[in-house]
């Protein structure tokens, strides 16, 4: 990657108060075209607040967003422009109770991209595959295991083509037999050069796919590094406890 | 209603600066054009001279709000005596839903379904022009409390059953297990925790029983509905009246609903509670 | 009376009541929908005084007792010179004291879809509009059918309000106390409006429950 490149995510002096509460304090960090970035810390660090302010479904004090070097919108139809080249994968999956997973699939292609639905089907089973789950798409998400709802959320949110991929904590509300499916599938689209920004507790992973590791602690990122280094050799006190405090679980 | 963030707030974002200015700009048109709502039915008021003060000066006098207050005595009195009535009644259609002979059953089920099908009004009738029939004699308080217990016992039955069916299957093996019958394990184990679960639909339902009290003119119970129809012909003044009594009838369901949506909540909030008695 | 001197002296007239009956519910139901989506829109838009006005409405007529709000609407209305026909203040009560139950209905059934979803729908570049098409309404509705089947029963037990009232034709509850004022009508007169009554309940119920599990949301 070039130094001149524009960054596909790049957050500028980024403050954001929940009342009094100082969430995200003076955040600057930017994402690279094909790059992985790990963000870890412990719970209420900011970090998935952090991941939900790059496609503005938490709004922020001061500071900038830059997609491609472009400020986000802040509402209407820019807003849902910008959002629709941002894919998302939530740890609730999110995946629409009352619509098959086909349907989940198909809902934004056709409804925002306009594309035409058979084209629309034809891709959703194409990507459902690639995921694992296209033996499920007539079936409504609760017949589905959390995994393979988990898969299914991923394989939506590329339907759209994004330019990013954000997964806030993805894994967190899942089985620990299904963690290993979903991660596999996240591996992959690492491998395939997709853009990727993840919140998660998945230490090995962050290690073994992240090509950059974010530590941010109440509110601000404490230790940026390559993972190896910062899994070996952490820098910062802090991140040497929360380090200490997850092994030894 | 409740403390806990509603939907309502969730279906829309943190609105940009060009959201904020529509919204301030649909906010002051809403505003008028309610404002202007209100100033048409004062003018009417005004025009059908329905202010005039000799509409409402009595309402100034200590004797009317005595004379509404006995009304609305008794009123609560036939609703809440209603209320126990269709507990009980309702209470033992619930037990015959849940017995094992078919016969019981089914009859409880079919008593359940007539009440609910059926409308008050029907049974009001039913007390004023056919128990008269039979030589059976009730005073004015009872041809109404009767007939709005009946019409509700079948929604309360319905109620503790659900309330019954919403204590954990645990809760009665556990008592079954440790030696107890299956009619001391019910009262003992299940009801007292059922009870708690229904107690904000028995409110709703009680604001119903006083609700179809106000059919009582139909007998001439003395209800507040019926003393409001005695000022009226005192001070010829039907408006000012009904608009009161009114009034104090939906201020009384008012707040009764919101006692039982607190009890809702409350119950709602605390899972923990559930397990626990 | 016995139910077939009944039936043969007045069965043509039950008929009668039995359609008045479900034509008034019908058009008290449909009034009461259409009126309970709008304040519910009201009550769910981002503008405070809708909001707060949608809120007074139902609080209003969900309180008011049916017999009370026709009174009004009967004796108390043309003081304003506001004068409407016996059948359209009925109406006009068969239709404001349900609507304000279905926007209660309504409000709980937006309230059982996640904010998950909401946000996905957000996430994925659904515009508002889109959100309330494709998520918002087709799950409010789908988990309000229950609630509306009890509210259309509900609605044909509001509609006896019209014995209150000289409206023609009579309806099932009217035309009991026509027929017990005119002869010793008896039990029988009563029973055979009260199993009138309930057979519509239970058809009403029955169908609820068919399409409820037709579209019922797993969840």
């Amino acid at each position: 990657m070039t130094q001149n490149e524009v960054p596909i995510i790049e957050l500028k002096n980024i403050n954001k108060h929940f009342g009094d509460l100082h969430v995200l304090k003076d955040i600057s960090l930017k994402v690279n075209k094909g790059e992985v970035v790990v963000i870890i810390g412990p719970s209420g660090s900011g970090k998935s607040t952090l991941c939900r302010t790059i496609n503005r479904l938490e709004t922020i004090d001061s500071g900038q967003i830059l997609l491609e070097g472009v400020p986000i919108p802040e509402e209407g139809r820019q807003l849902a422009e910008l959002r629709s080249k941002i894919g998302m994968v939530f740890q609730a999956f999110n995946l629409f109770s009352h619509m098959t997973i086909i349907d989940n699939m198909t809902l934004a292609p056709v409804d925002v991209l306009k594309m035409p639905r058979r084209e629309a089907r034809e891709e959703a089973m194409k990507l459902l595959e690639r995921v694992g789950v296209a033996d499920q798409a007539k079936k409504v998400p609760a017949q589905l295991s959390g995994g393979q709802q988990q898969r299914a959320a991923i394989a939506r949110a590329l339907a759209m083509h994004p330019k990013v991929m954000l997964f806030d904590e993805p894994t967190s509300a899942l089985d620990p037999e299904m963690i290993g499916e979903v991660l596999n599938v996240m591996t992959e689209l690492a491998s395939d050069g997709m853009t990727m920004l993840i919140v998660t507790h998945e230490m090995n992973f962050a290690r073994h796919v992240a090509d950059r590791v974010i530590f941010m602690d109440s509110g601000s990122i404490v230790e940026q590094a390559d993972p190896e280094a910062f899994f070996s050799n952490p820098q910062t006190e802090r991140a040497k406890i929360f380090l200490e405090s997850i092994t030894r679980n | 209603m409740s403390k806990t963030p509603s939907i309502r707030d969730m279906l829309y974002e943190e609105p940009g600066p060009k959201t904020k200015k529509q919204i301030r700009v649909i906010t002051l048109f809403a505003i008028l054009l309610l404002a202007a709502l209100l100033a048409v039915v004062i003018r009417q008021f005004y025009i059908t001279g329905q202010f005039a003060p000799r509409y409402w000066y009595f309402f100034g006098r200590w004797t009317t709000w005595r004379f509404l207050g006995q009304g609305l005595l008794v009123t609560l009195e036939a609703a809440v005596t209603g209320s126990i009535i269709a507990f009980l009644l309702g209470f033992v259609l619930m037990r015959g839903k849940l017995q094992k002979n078919k016969i019981i059953r089914g009859a409880s089920v079919c008593l359940i379904e007539f009440t609910r099908g059926v409308p008050t009004l029907l049974f009001i009738y039913f007390f004023f022009l056919v128990v008269p029939q039979t030589g059976w004699k009730l005073s004015a308080f009872w041809k109404i409390t009767l007939p709005c217990a009946i019409s509700a016992c079948g929604v309360v039955a319905e109620a503790l059953r659900s309330g019954v069916n919403a204590v954990p299957k645990g809760q009665s093996e556990a008592a079954l297990s440790l030696g107890l019958t299956k009619t001391r394990t019910f009262y003992k184990v299940v009801f007292p925790q059922a009870i708690r679960f229904v107690i904000p639909s028995l409110i709703a339902e009680l604001v119903i029983v006083l609700k179809d009290t106000t059919f009582a003119y139909i007998v001439t119970c003395a209800d507040l509905m019926q003393n409001a129809k005695v000022l009226i012909s005192n001070y010829d003044a039907m408006l000012s009246v009904y608009l009161v009594v009114a009034l104090i009838y939906i201020l009384i369901n008012y707040l009764l609903n919101k006692l039982s949506d607190r009890l809702a909540d409350r119950l709602k909030q605390n899972p923990a509670e559930r397990s626990a008695a | 009376m016995t139910i077939s001197a009944l039936l043969s002296q007045y069965g043509d007239r039950y008929l009668l009541a039995l359609v008045t009956t479900w034509k008034l519910t019908v058009l008290s139901f449909l009034g009461a929908f259409a009126i309970g989506i709008i304040i519910t829109v009201l009550r769910v838009c981002p503008i405070k005084p809708l909001r707060a006005f949608g809120d007074f409405y139902v609080q209003i007529f969900r309180n008011i007792p049916g017999a009370a709000l026709l009174i009004l609407l009967v004796y108390a209305l043309p003081y304003l010179n506001i004068v409407f026909p016996y059948n359209t203040c009925v109406l006009i009560a068969t239709i404001l004291i349900p609507s304000a139950f279905c926007s209660e209905h309504l409000m709980s059934g937006i309230n059982t879809i996640s904010p998950g979803q909401i946000e996905a729908a957000r996430a994925l570049g659904l515009s508002f509009f889109q959100m309330i098409r494709r998520v918002i309404i087709p799950q409010a509705l789908r988990s309000s059918v229950l609630p509306m089947t009890n509210l259309l029963v509900a609605t044909m037990l509001t509609t006896s309000l019209a014995s209150q009232v000289p409206m023609r034709p009579l309806e099932l509850t009217g035309i009991v106390s026509y027929i017990n004022t005119r002869a010793a009508g008896g039990v029988m007169a009563f029973v055979i409006s009260a199993v009138l009554y309930c057979a519509s309940a239970v058809i009403i119920g029955f169908a609820g429950s068919l399409i409820d599990r037709k579209v019922r949301i797993q969840r």
